[in-house]
């Protein structure tokens, strides 16, 4: 009886969080047009700017903490990340190095050989521009509602999984570009990412890179 | 008096001398004074409705660690402190109180037993609010008060014109062991902290940021 009372309330639990989010799975139909919309506008990307938000919630605070910046890409893996708000920190990823500026004290990490800095160097590249569908990596499933397109990565390697649960990439429909990221911990705890006035393909000048 | 008992005699006084001496070394150029309260209150981390967010920097060994620091009063007795990278990944996650921790989660490569132990106690010096004291020092500008923390002593630097605590000195009666900077401006929360091992290289330095 306890057990039969159990389910129906843990069904009605998920039908009721279901409605809530209006997420719905994707058709098999829907999951190739979604991948191949998002693989021809990742595959013109040769440099990207954007503004960005970054979230970071814990569940026993009142308030995420809320940072912003700037982020620069520029083919192949040249990558720069900037806090602006509430503090200046920025980290270059170039030529298998890692450059950080943070509140002007500079240091430098050669990368060269590391492959999980060149895992989560793609990660954050594939993650803003949409090509993250390699499901030699990654456990992907579909999801979609009314405005957005939702792709959900869960990590097949041991190494990345140990630092991240899930990725959730949202997607605007209509231009099929990435408005959001959502880095989810083994815990209710997640960083989500908003981004904002993208420039796709502006003049990306080499200096951005030196930090 | 025969020869015995005069050698026995001059190397009490020797001793003695020595020993006075030897007194106090963290509060000798303060005269102790009688005690005014046998209660002292921290309020830098005490107040259960804030969320205590820093940018902190840490250097230990010559390497330089950076991040996200937030520490919140989660009960009466116990404050939860998570360590994240800018990005937000978690690298710590703990519960401590003055009598016991819990380890939510570390990374892998920072769970060493020596390195949590290190950190716990500098949190609990960082967090404590309560103190009873047993003695006070006096130089005309700050008040110190000395307070017993099980085979050691914490020295409070209390400064007489703003009536706040600047700094903490966790010692034996020779030599400081860790030594804690506080700057605040309004009392309710320090906007810069220092934490300084003395017999480690060890340095943290937290920054609050407002959000």
């Amino acid at each position: 009886m306890k057990t039969k009372i159990f389910i129906i309330v843990f069904f009605l639990n998920v039908c009721q969080f279901q409605s809530w989010s209006q997420e719905q799975k994707m058709s098999d139909g829907e999951i190739t047009a979604f991948k191949q919309s998002v693989a021809v506008v990742s595959k013109k990307i040769k440099t990207l700017s954007t503004d960005f938000v970054q979230y970071k919630h814990l569940d026993f605070l009142s308030k995420d903490i809320e940072t912003s910046g700037k982020m620069i890409f520029k083919e192949p893996y040249s990558l720069l990340w900037q806090y602006k708000k509430p503090y200046n920190y920025s980290i270059v990823f170039k030529n298998g190095k890692i450059l950080i500026n943070d509140e002007g004290k500079k240091s430098a990490v050669d990368i060269g050989s590391s492959k999980l800095f060149g895992k989560i160097n793609k990660l954050i590249v594939g993650s803003v521009s949409g090509d993250l569908f390699d499901d030699k990596e990654f456990s992907i499933s579909y999801f979609k509602n009314k405005e957005q397109n939702i792709a959900k990565f869960i990590p097949k390697d041991a190494t990345l999984k140990k630092y991240i649960k899930q990725i959730d990439l949202t997607f605007d429909k209509e231009d099929a570009t990435v408005i959001q990221v959502k880095l989810l911990e083994s815990s209710a705890d997640y960083t989500r990412i908003v981004l904002k006035n993208k420039v796709i393909n502006a003049k990306v000048d080499e200096a951005s890179f030196s930090n | 008096m025969p020869k015995s008992m005069k050698l026995l005699f001059r190397i009490s006084i020797i001793a003695f001398l020595l020993a006075s001496c030897a007194g106090n070394k963290i509060v000798k150029d303060y005269k102790a004074v009688p005690l005014e309260t046998t209660v002292f209150e921290v309020p830098y981390f005490s107040n259960q409705e804030i969320d205590y967010v820093y940018k902190a920097n840490i250097s230990v060994y010559g390497n330089e660690l950076t991040g996200i620091f937030i520490a919140k009063k989660i009960n009466d007795t116990t404050h939860r402190i998570v360590f994240t990278t800018e990005f937000g990944n978690k690298l710590l996650d703990f519960e401590i109180s003055e009598s016991d921790y819990k380890v939510n989660f570390i990374l892998e490569e920072l769970d060493r037993k020596l390195l949590i132990n290190t950190l716990v106690a500098d949190f609990r010096l960082l967090l404590r609010s309560h103190y009873t004291t047993s003695n006070q020092f006096d130089n005309g500008e700050e008040s110190v008060y000395e307070t017993l923390d099980k085979n050691k002593m914490n020295y409070l630097y209390v400064s007489k014109t703003t009536n706040k605590l600047s700094k903490i000195v966790h010692a034996t009666k020779r030599k400081a062991k860790i030594n804690l900077y506080f700057t605040s401006k309004n009392d309710i929360f320090a906007d810069k902290i220092i934490i300084e091992h003395k017999n480690i290289k060890l340095k943290i330095e937290l920054n609050y940021f407002n959000q």
